[in-house]
């Protein structure tokens, strides 16, 4: 659930106790009335708290933790196990880093790689929602959020799909597989990284960490997924296209 | 207000024929232009007062009648070979077009003229309503005369409503969704049509309600999705 505006309210008036609600807008980028529907529908949503502290250069993490639905944040948290930093990483990425490692024949600089591959994109990235979930699944995941939370198992499907799942759900997510809450929320792209407190160089390490055939299935696996992704999207545009030379 | 259905779908229908006459004339999809022309010549040939002036001028023996059948079933055709094609149905475009199709419509059409040339069809009447009152004979003539009228559209329509129905729920444009759900709900209507002779005849303004609703949606259906590939290749012309 979104945040309570009274709760969301009453932490502006804390953190920002001289600004208008004009100057918060401003700041922060978001528009005037999308601020002020949230407010009149009594909920706020979680990206707008994170990009009104973004604006005001405090904890977006600290923040969200003030809040009682998000209390499980405070405190240190639990760091992201290697798979999850392996997951935020973009398919395209862990490619790289399978040429990056081969040999220099086809075009690699051998098994430590090399200075010279670019380095890691930030997350999120295409897919990272599911493959975060993917990560931490233990094959009963799905059932433990959707038993927990009262979404079924198909909307939430949908949403892995998408890209997307709410900052609640990704909380809950998280909860069920017993892993720190910042994955999910990373994962979702409503914090940075760095907001989360993971180490700049984490990914990478967790991908150093990697043999050659983990890497190797890994990415593998990515990319019959994305296979299967853009030939769903060109079975897609071929029947737009047959529907629109006969109709149209 | 059967009336104004009435000349909202004529309007609807005359409206996009007009509109498409410069794509035909590129010779695009004509037999989309085609349909929208016989669809706006069967519900001229149906409304009561185009009705009466075509068929006085016709010798009052409701030949026009005759001739709005043959108008439909043409429509029916030429629009659920088109939508079948489109929506990738090749059971449905084996069913419409195939021996199967060809024999039903070949069945229907002599059915058809046989036995509006058994009855007694002299008087302008229109939609043939006074007509059974004749004799019992005539009524019995008739009735079958317009069952199996409905009876090709029909089937036609079953035909295409599982391909149709499917693409609502795909992943495709939305406006073409859209365009899938008209769609449906104008063959779903038509297909009931077989099942006329169970509406009691009290209901009886049912049968112009279910006959224009399908009608209107087969014509707003097409238009959508006409309209979705105009803005697509509007698109495509701005950001090549």
């Amino acid at each position: 659930m979104p945040l309570p505006a009274k709760a969301f309210q009453h932490w502006l008036h804390v953190v920002a106790p001289s600004a208008s609600t004009a100057d918060i807008c401003r700041l922060s980028g978001i528009k005037r009335t999308t601020l002020a529907q949230q407010l009149v529908r009594g909920k706020v949503a979680e990206s707008t708290l994170v990009s009104i502290s973004r604006a005001l250069k405090r904890s977006p993490l600290a923040d969200l933790a003030a809040f009682e639905s998000y209390a499980d944040l405070a405190g240190r948290p639990q760091p992201p196990t290697p798979a999850e930093l392996v997951s935020q990483i973009a398919t395209m990425d862990l490619l790289r880093a399978v040429i990056s490692r081969s040999a220099p024949a086809y075009g690699g600089y051998g098994d430590d790689g090399s200075a010279l591959t670019p380095a890691l994109g930030a997350a999120p990235h295409a897919t990272s929602v599911r493959n975060w979930v993917d990560a931490i699944d233990d094959g009963e995941l799905r059932h433990r959020v959707s038993d927990a939370t009262g979404v079924a198992p198909q909307n939430y499907s949908a949403q892995l799909t998408a890209n997307r799942l709410s900052p609640e759900l990704a909380v809950a997510t998280a909860r069920a597989a017993g892993v720190g809450f910042t994955g999910g929320l990373v994962a979702t792209g409503l914090l940075t990284e760095a907001e989360a407190g993971w180490p700049p160089e984490a990914k990478q390490a967790a991908l150093d960490a990697l043999s050659d055939g983990e890497l190797t299935v890994l990415a593998g696996e990515r990319l019959q997924a994305l296979g299967k992704t853009l030939r769903r999207q060109e079975h897609e545009q071929e029947q737009t296209k047959k529907i629109w030379e006969n109709l149209g | 207000m059967i009336a104004i259905l009435q000349w909202t779908t004529f309007a609807v229908c005359a409206l996009v024929a007009i509109a498409r006459i410069p794509s035909a004339l590129r010779r695009e999809n004509r037999s989309i232009f085609g349909v929208f022309v016989l669809s706006t010549v069967a519900i001229l040939l149906s409304i009561d007062v185009s009705y009466q002036s075509i068929d006085a001028w016709l010798g009052s023996e409701n030949y026009t009648n005759l001739i709005l059948r043959f108008v439909v079933y043409g429509t029916v055709l030429l629009a659920g070979y088109r939508i079948a094609k489109a929506f990738d149905g090749p059971r449905s475009i084996r069913l419409i077009v195939g021996p199967v199709g060809k024999s039903v419509l070949t069945g229907v059409g002599i059915a058809t003229v046989i036995l509006f040339l058994l009855a007694d069809t002299e008087g302008t009447a229109t939609g043939l309503k006074t007509l059974p009152a004749r004799s019992p004979q005539n009524a019995a003539l008739i009735e079958s005369y317009a069952a199996v009228g409905r009876l090709y559209p029909a089937y036609v329509a079953a035909c295409i409503l599982p391909a149709t129905f499917v693409a609502i729920s795909r992943p495709l444009p939305k406006t073409i969704r859209i365009g899938a759900l008209l769609l449906t709900v104008a063959f779903a209507a038509m297909a009931f049509g077989s099942f006329y002779p169970l509406i009691p005849s009290e209901a009886g303004f049912l049968e112009y309600v279910i006959n224009y609703t399908s009608v209107l949606c087969l014509a707003l259906g097409l238009a959508f999705v006409w309209i979705s590939s105009l803005m697509a290749k509007r698109a495509l012309r701005m950001h090549p």
